[in-house]
């Protein structure tokens, strides 16, 4: 028993997703990634005296989409606020957002953990506008105002989640569905998906919230991952190891931000007061009114959504539950396995070579099979030659490894120029091989028929080692049974 | 209504990031004292079944614009009024990471 | 030529009578002669007009088509960006600044062939009612070089009392245009809210802000929106339609009932008390009826006005930060004094009294008791005008309770506030309004005579004046040292 089994941790998400539409939020600028600096603004952007906000209608319909796709309730009703305070990224030093009426409230997303359904809720999702970006350098600070203004909507959890686990597995779904329905291009590496965590922890069977942390800069799901970790065991030992102490005062409020170097949490500020950012509405928008007709609308044009898919997959495709996720979870995989499945229709094979035997060869690489450029109809090709018995698995795993090596490359073609990856089909042949394995070891054929299964193993290892791999398990098998029993 | 002090008028400035010296701290507090004694007169009104007034103009007004990119501003015409500027970018003095 | 209205200068222009580098010239000159004392500009753009008046000269040569506006000089108050040249509204912050973009206002003039002349003075960032918190220079009443012009475009209404060009612009959102137009002796119009657009307009009170005309004729300014007096898609609060016809409507006013609130104007003096009486009995002689309504709940614009406009201003101001343009502080060595240098070094008392009185009326624990109260009685005055104009075509009321002042003759900005009095509930209810001259104080100073139209209704008022002026037409007058 560890001190951690008696606490829970308590932990909800702010997920910020930048829109992928064509232009800002609020001006016409592009709303691009990677440009030189300060190529992409406008008057608007760049918080010019007189310039004014014009609200962007396919960001109000991206926003919509998604708050249906995720079950919650469209407002008819919102508006927008003027959040204040000053920093260098901010070119009005006010953001315009959603600060009492959201377009969204409520609404929920079903996770996988530990191959079940889970279901987490969604409290709200609003529209505002980004910041620039400040770059640090040693003796000063650039600001490039490419990013303000672009549209982002603030998905804000419940703090329904108790472990690291749920929270990457909500932020996973999170981010399907807003793949799915094409309203970010949910890329965390370029910023358009950013996650920020609030935790904090209790004593299990407790009911009220103690002093939360807010944690920043999580890169990855992964480094999430690691951070509330962290941040769990140090809250808990705070706990532990200052029993006689008020309990807000153990763990004050604060912001940290999780250092990827490092590997580890770094205070950012202290929260002794909340910030007053003195929300009042903005004067220069006019309210977002939506009607019945235009909500219903753009519910009957959802697409397929991540967990209609997965359940597809397990009712029709006999996948678990588990590897149905892990598929859905990126519509790109999903829509890559799915064209894998048109010509090599064996979906439990498929799924194996996507997720688990090619995913374990490029996991130390840092690549994926979908950047590697393997094309869904070579995998198909490569699991139809298994299917067929042109080739062992044994083998298969070898043309897989050659097909990293040479992406562009047929494995069809891979097999026939390497004689060694032809199997060995040849009755004779492996007759002859397990002629000679029998002959150079009586004593396993004597421990064999004692009753030692172990045995027997050996000596298929032993004809597969002459015959190089190339042998068909199955007939080595049969031959060696019928030769011992001679 | 409201006893805003010396401070009130430090925390104030301090908010609106404008530095005031002791002199004017004391002027502006005096002058917002007389100010928001003048309307403490709102309290008069009955407004509690009053909303508020956030739009004068009809809200069914659609005033959203297709998502289309427009002019951008050319760096240089951005930069041309910046009180400094390195490698395209608006340069401040270093900044606590 | 300088007494022309506006219509006739560019009357003469088509019909080949003047050369619009003629026009340009005799007002340049003028300003070039007589500006120093009343310093209605802050920058002159004797290239750029010339250069407009010689193109349009030649267009005409060459017999194509020539905009409504056509070589009608025109000046506009500088906080109105005109693109490429300097946008200061008055503020030391703002001296290096060059407008990114033209305004809308701007576009307009431009296409319909309007010569800019330049740009004029105004109480920094407006907030002002007499241009004296400018933080460049002194402007001048041109019927009293003693006096204030009010504000906060003065300069703008100077430059047309003065002569110095027979249109300009200024920026309501208090009482900026009427006020100054009332104390120079002049026509300035504010339109309902969203009428003309913002954009290109420095931002003050957003929800109060409309760009106003100044002429010598409600005439001229019919002329004048019938080209700005539309929807633009660059502001989100911009009304849409328009322009609405202003010029071939008739004028006249016989049966039109206009309401007068008695109660509330109870307070006025007795010098200005007259004058307007005097101008009601001249509605009356032109075939109007006064009836009597109920406003007295304006009691409380003037408080409800200060908490709303300076919780805008004080957001809409936080972008003069020293980073991205503006004078930046020198002495600044990090992030800190860059914000708190620039804008202590930047700003004048006025504009720090009112940034610290929006963020207060803003903060946690008071927003409830100012800011959302000064909402919810807007919302009353807005129940309070619509009531009224059941009962009543138009509401007419004095611009302001007494005349133009002498420059430094009030101090206590309290007292300054207080003079706002009659214009400030319009901008709270959005309402289209003009002062026109209807007499003057027993010192020759002017006075003006406001009417106030329900919300869209700018032809209405518009016209009501110009039938005013036309039947009365000894209360337009120019003053003695600028007449010729």
């Amino acid at each position: 028993m560890s001190i951690y089994d008696n606490w829970e941790a308590v932990i909800g998400l702010e997920i910020h997703a930048e829109l992928n539409t064509k232009s800002k939020l609020f001006s016409s600028a592009p709303n691009r990634f990677g440009d030189e600096p300060n190529t992409n603004i406008n008057e608007v952007c760049t918080g010019q005296p007189g310039s004014l906000p014009v609200l962007n209608k396919e960001a109000i319909k991206k926003a919509v989409q998604f708050g249906c796709a995720i079950d919650g309730n469209v407002a008819h009703f919102s508006k927008f606020d003027r959040k204040s305070y000053f920093y260098p990224d901010s070119p009005r030093n006010f953001q315009i957002t959603q600060y009492d009426q959201p377009i969204i409230l409520g609404g929920s997303v079903i996770a996988e953990i530990n191959g079940e359904e889970k279901s987490f809720a969604v409290n709200r999702v609003h529209l505002e506008d980004d910041a620039g970006m400040l770059k640090h350098f040693s003796t000063f600070a650039g600001v490039d105002y490419n990013r303000a203004g672009v549209p982002l909507i603030e998905i804000v959890s419940e703090a329904c989640m108790h472990t690291p686990e749920d929270a990457i597995a909500y932020a996973s779904a999170i981010k399907a569905i807003l793949q799915y329905t094409d309203v970010s291009d949910c890329n965390m590496e370029e910023g358009s998906l950013r996650v920020d965590a609030n935790i904090s922890v209790r004593l299990k069977g407790e009911t009220g919230l103690r002093n939360k942390s807010e944690i920043k800069n999580m890169n990855s799901f992964s480094n999430m991952g690691l951070a509330l970790h962290a941040e769990i065991k140090r809250q808990i030992h705070e706990y532990v190891n200052h029993p006689n102490k008020a309990m807000h005062e153990v763990v004050p409020q604060a912001t940290y931000r999780f250092d990827p170097d490092l590997g580890s949490l770094v205070l950012m500020r202290k929260k002794e007061q909340a910030d007053d950012y003195r929300y009042f509405p903005e004067p220069d928008l006019t309210p977002i009114i939506l009607t019945d007709a235009y909500i219903q609308e753009i519910k009957d044009q959802l697409p397929e959504l991540p967990l209609q898919r997965e359940r597809r997959y397990v009712k029709e495709l006999g996948l678990s539950t588990h590897n149905a996720f892990i598929l859905t979870s990126d519509k790109k995989l999903a829509d890559y396995f799915e064209e894998v499945l048109k010509k090599a229709p064996f979906a439990k094979t498929v799924c194996n070579w996507i997720i688990v035997e090619f995913a374990g060869r490029f996991k130390d690489s840092g690549s994926s099979l979908l950047q590697s450029g393997i094309s869904a109809l070579h995998l198909a090709k490569l699991i139809n030659m298994i299917e067929n018995g042109t080739i062992n698995g044994k083998i298969a795993k070898t043309v897989a490894d050659e097909m990293i090596k040479n992406p562009a490359k047929d494995p069809e073609l891979i097999v026939k120029e390497n004689p060694d990856f032809s199997p060995m089909n040849d009755v004779s042949e492996i007759s002859a091989l397990v002629d000679k394995v029998v002959l150079e070891n009586p004593q396993s054929i004597v421990d064999f028929k004692a009753g030692r299964d172990k045995a027997f193993a050996f000596l298929v290892g032993q004809v597969m080692k002459l015959s190089r791999g190339k042998a068909s398990p199955t007939i080595v098998n049969e031959l060696l049974l019928k030769k011992i029993q001679e | 209504m409201a006893n805003i002090d010396k401070e009130t008028i430090k925390n104030l400035t301090e908010l609106c990031r404008i530095d005031c010296t002791e002199e004017e701290q004391i002027s502006l507090l005096h002058d917002l004292q007389k100010i928001l004694k003048y309307v403490d007169q709102l309290e008069e009104v009955d407004t509690e079944h009053v909303k508020p007034c956030n739009h004068i103009l009809d809200a069914n007004i659609d005033a959203t614009r297709e998502d289309f990119v427009g002019n951008i501003m050319p760096r240089d015409v951005f930069l041309s009024n910046a009180p400094s500027h390195t490698g395209g970018m608006i340069k401040v003095p270093p900044i606590m990471k | 030529m300088h007494n022309l209205s506006a219509i006739e200068i560019r009357d003469k222009f088509l019909n080949g009578e003047l050369s619009a580098l003629s026009i340009c010239q005799t007002f340049l000159d003028r300003i070039a002669q007589h500006d120093k004392e009343v310093g209605a500009f802050l920058s002159v753009f004797t290239e750029r007009a010339i250069a407009k008046a010689k193109e349009l000269d030649a267009k005409r040569a060459r017999g194509e088509t020539l905009g409504k506006l056509a070589a009608i000089p025109v000046a506009i108050k500088d906080n109105i960006h005109v693109k490429g040249e300097i946008t200061t509204c008055a503020s030391k912050f703002l001296t290096n600044y060059k407008a990114p973009f033209d305004s809308t206002l701007t576009t307009l003039l431009e296409s319909e062939d309007a010569i800019i002349l330049g740009k004029t003075n105004l109480d920094e960032f407006a907030m002002g009612s007499s241009t004296e918190n400018s933080g460049l220079q002194t402007t001048r009443n041109p019927w009293n070089l003693k006096c204030v012009p009010g504000g906060s475009s003065g300069g703008s209404a100077a430059a047309v009392a003065a002569k110095f060009c027979p249109i300009a612009f200024g920026s309501d959102t208090g009482g900026s245009v009427r006020l100054p137009a009332a104390f120079c002796g002049i026509a300035g119009f504010k339109p309902t809210y969203g009428r003309v657009s913002r954009f290109g307009l420095v931002a003050y009170g957003s929800s109060l802000d409309q760009i106003g005309t100044f002429a010598a004729t409600a005439e001229d300014i019919g002329l004048i929106m019938e080209v700005i007096g539309r929807h633009c898609r660059h502001d989100a609060t911009s009304l849409p339609g328009g322009p609405e016809k202003y010029l071939e409507v008739p004028h006249d006013i016989r049966g039109m009932k206009i309401g007068v609130p008695k109660e509330f104007l109870k307070t006025l003096a007795p010098e200005p008390k007259k004058v307007f009486d005097n101008a009601l009995e001249r509605l009356k002689q032109m075939g109007a009826t006064l009836v009597d309504i109920d406003l007295n709940l304006l009691k409380y614009s003037i408080a409800t006005y200060y908490i709303l406009a300076t919780a805008e201003a004080s957001t809409n101001l936080a972008r003069f930060d020293g980073i991205r343009y503006g004078q930046r502080s020198k002495r600044a060595t990090n992030l800190h004094e860059v914000y708190n240098f620039s804008k202590e070094e930047g700003y004048g008392k006025e504009v720090k009294r009112r940034i610290l009185l929006g963020t207060y009326v803003l903060s946690a624990g008071y927003q409830n008791a100012y800011y959302k109260k000064a909402q919810k009685v807007r919302t009353l005055i807005i129940e309070s005008y619509k009531k009224a104009f059941k009962e009543c075509d138009l509401i007419a009321s004095p611009v302001s309770p007494f005349a133009a002042f002498e420059i430094g003759a009030i101090k206590d900005p309290i007292q300054m506030y207080l003079e706002d009095i009659y214009t400030i509930p319009i901008n709270l209810a959005g309402l289209p309004a003009i002062s026109i001259p209807d007499g003057f104080s027993h010192d020759g100073k002017p006075m003006g005579l406001q009417l106030i139209g329900p919300q869209k209704g700018d032809v209405k008022v518009i016209s009501a004046a110009t039938a005013f002026q036309k039947a009365n037409p000894e209360f337009t007058a120019i003053p003695k040292t600028f007449k010729d």
